[in-house]
């Protein structure tokens, strides 16, 4: 509050009460939100009897790890009994080259977009945005063919492919506005000085870059990592993402619901994004108001 | 080094011509100065030489070498850009040596270059700081030094003062001049400043809506220039702009403009008959026709026997004095002269206070005519 304006007159009983009021409210918002995570976190820490006895709300008595350790290696996902880290390693090899080659691609297009404007580049660039809005569901049925053709079917590969192509259209306009904002006159500098479209790219745009790389790497990861419906649709079963396993083993039935495994598998899938947003999040709010880069 | 010939040069964008056909040679070792208000194509023209734009019709000649359709890269020119475009990831020394690189220069010549440029330029405590660190005047420096490494055939500037406060503009101009003094490098430079244009120009093209209006050394363009439009955008304040006639008096020929009074009213009978001088020959195709006579501030001074004395060409006259701007060398004095405004330069504490009537001399051997309808200057 050190930094709220101290106009005179405005701290006043009435207005000291109305700002305690909007308080109270917020937190009352905000409890509201954190109760789900309340409940699965502690949840996963609480044996099976514990929860059977006390019900899902309270805080656990004893606390065990057992359950996490029960998702990560032993839990059934269908027939298969290894828990979820053979998916887990599924995901983080679908998500960070499908994350790397988007970005990439994305920043490439931006470039091309903003500083080798050619006839009908902004056809182009609308024509990409329009992939912005595509729904999932539309693009499943012609995607599986394109990927059997391909011989990509149920693949690792295949699935990169999808996100790379549908991300694409994300991560291109996001580089394009970012680059808007840097001056041609960088470009027609280094053409003078005699650098090419791929040296200005290297050598100038990608180290002006980084708060938008951040910006990407995190939408992109983000989206990767939490997408159900191509996983579900486009890989085998010992190929697919953690998501798809996540719902396999909540719904594997072996006669007793064990809802601290599926709470503690539930949070190692949500972990790595939110490790992300912990680690980076501060440069994605500094990355989406970037403007002009001052030279 | 080199010469720079521009012939016929056209460009148009669709059906939107932006440069009309314009032709100007600039010699090696030149100063040329395209000037001129904003649209009317000098950048436009600058970035065809340096080849970011290309050519519609006619030809670019760098040396003895068409240009029209060689890469940036190759016409070995360089640039300083009006937002200085100083690469931001890079030191001053990196922005410095870029080209170099690129080029492949061995990094020990590219180390003696940076040293050379950078105390010809007194940035050498910059080079390891990024260009964020720097001021706008040191930001330019760099932009300079980054041209000045490559020792170019042609140097082109595009606005380079701009951006900069009044102070530190006048100082970096003079600087420019000191350099093109010493390197005797061809230099095109565009500005919309008549000041610049004039100070710093050996060859000043004045361009409007994509013509070439005239192109000449300053003072000519100052004291001849080829129409209106020039004579109205060289100086400031500009040219005084009055409608006159052309008389015979006597075996001479003069200007006679109608003296209006402060009410706006036609003084009958007071008309301020003043003699041409030699050298006004276009002029008597003239006699009995409006003209517009051009005179600049300078040259309408207070009266002075002794000066009026020693210059034949000197004519006194009374007015009417409307409004007094002291600019603390000269106090602009306004006028009015057949319904037109008026400027004169003269002598603080000579100038009568508004509303009296104060004696003038014009200097007719600085005089310019125009014609009414076609706005050139009458020879």
């Amino acid at each position: 509050m050190a930094d709220l304006p101290q106009y005179a007159g405005s701290d006043s009983a009435m207005r000291v009460a109305l700002r305690w009021g909007l308080y109270l409210m917020l937190a009352v918002f905000a409890a509201f939100y954190l109760l789900p995570l309340f409940v699965m976190v502690t949840t996963s820490v609480k044996s099976l009897d514990e929860i059977r006895s006390a019900g899902l709300i309270g805080l656990p008595r004893d606390i065990t790890l057992e359950p996490w350790q029960y998702a990560w290696s032993q839990a059934c996902i269908g027939v298969q009994c290894e828990g979820i880290a053979p998916f887990f390693w599924n995901s983080v090899r679908m998500a960070v080259p499908a994350v790397v080659l988007s970005t990439l691609l994305g920043a490439l297009n931006g470039y091309a977009l903003t500083k080798w404007k050619f006839k009908g580049s902004n056809i182009v660039f609308a024509m990409l945005l329009f992939g912005c809005f595509i729904p999932f569901q539309v693009v499943i049925l012609p995607m599986a063919r394109t990927l059997g053709i391909l011989g990509l079917s149920n693949t690792v590969t295949g699935l990169v492919m999808v996100h790379v192509v549908y991300g694409m259209a994300f991560t291109t306009l996001f580089f394009r506005n970012y680059y808007v904002s840097i001056p041609d006159e960088l470009v027609k500098a280094a053409t003078i000085d005699g650098a090419g479209f791929f040296t200005i790219f290297t050598r100038i745009m990608l180290p002006l870059s980084p708060p938008i790389i951040v910006v990407c790497v995190i939408w992109q990861f983000t989206q990767i990592w939490n997408d159900f419906l191509f996983g579900v649709s486009f890989a085998s079963n010992t190929g697919s993402p953690l998501t798809v396993a996540l719902n396999n083993l909540v719904n594997t039935s072996t006669g007793v619901k064990q809802y601290n495994v599926d709470m503690a598998a539930a949070l190692i899938c949500a972990l790595p994004t939110l490790l992300i947003y912990v680690l980076a999040g501060k440069y994605f709010v500094r990355g989406l108001t970037a403007g002009s880069v001052k030279g | 080094m080199a010469s720079l010939t521009i012939r016929n040069l056209k460009k148009r964008y669709d059906s939107l011509e932006i440069l009309k056909g314009v032709n100007i040679a600039a010699k090696d070792g030149e100063f040329l100065v395209l000037v001129g208000p904003s649209g009317c194509g000098k950048s436009t023209l600058l970035n065809m030489i340096a080849g970011l734009d290309t050519v519609s019709e006619g030809e670019i000649v760098i040396g003895d070498r068409v240009v029209n359709n060689v890469h940036p890269k190759d016409r070995n020119i360089a640039m300083v850009f009006q937002s200085y475009a100083l690469y931001p990831n890079m030191t001053v020394r990196q922005n410095i040596t870029f080209g170099l690189e690129i080029r492949k220069t061995p990094a020990a010549e590219q180390a003696a270059a940076v040293e050379k440029v950078a105390q010809m330029l007194q940035i050498t405590h910059l080079l390891d700081r990024k260009p964020s660190q720097l001021s706008g005047g040191q930001r330019q420096r760099v932009a300079m030094g980054r041209a000045l490494v490559r020792d170019p055939q042609i140097f082109l500037f595009d606005e380079p003062l701009s951006n900069l406060d009044a102070q530190l503009r006048v100082e970096m101009r003079t600087e420019i001049k000191k350099l093109h003094q010493r390197l005797k490098t061809t230099i095109v430079y565009v500005t919309h400043d008549q000041i610049e244009a004039m100070t710093l120009a050996t060859q000043i093209a004045v361009m409007k809506e994509g013509v070439l209006q005239q192109l000449a050394d300053p003072q000519t363009v100052y004291e001849k220039p080829a129409n209106m439009f020039v004579a109205g955008f060289i100086g400031s304040p500009s040219m005084n702009f009055v409608p006159a006639t052309v008389v015979q008096d006597g075996n001479k020929l003069a200007v006679s403009i109608e003296k209006v009074g402060s009410q706006g009213k036609a003084m009958n009978g007071h008309r301020l008959v003043l003699p041409l001088p030699a050298g006004f020959a276009g002029a008597a195709d003239y006699v009995g026709r409006e003209v517009v006579f051009g005179i600049r501030p300078e040259s309408l001074t207070q009266y002075s026997a002794a000066e009026a004395a020693g210059n034949e060409a000197a004519h006194a006259f009374d007015c009417e004095v409307d409004v007094l701007e002291p600019t603390g060398a000269d106090t602009l004095t306004f006028i009015s002269l057949a319904g037109a405004e008026v400027v004169a330069r003269v002598r603080p504490g000579h100038a009568a206070p508004p509303g009296e009537v104060m004696k003038f001399m014009v200097d007719m051997s600085k005089a310019n005519l125009f014609d009414a309808g076609t706005k050139m200057r009458i020879q």
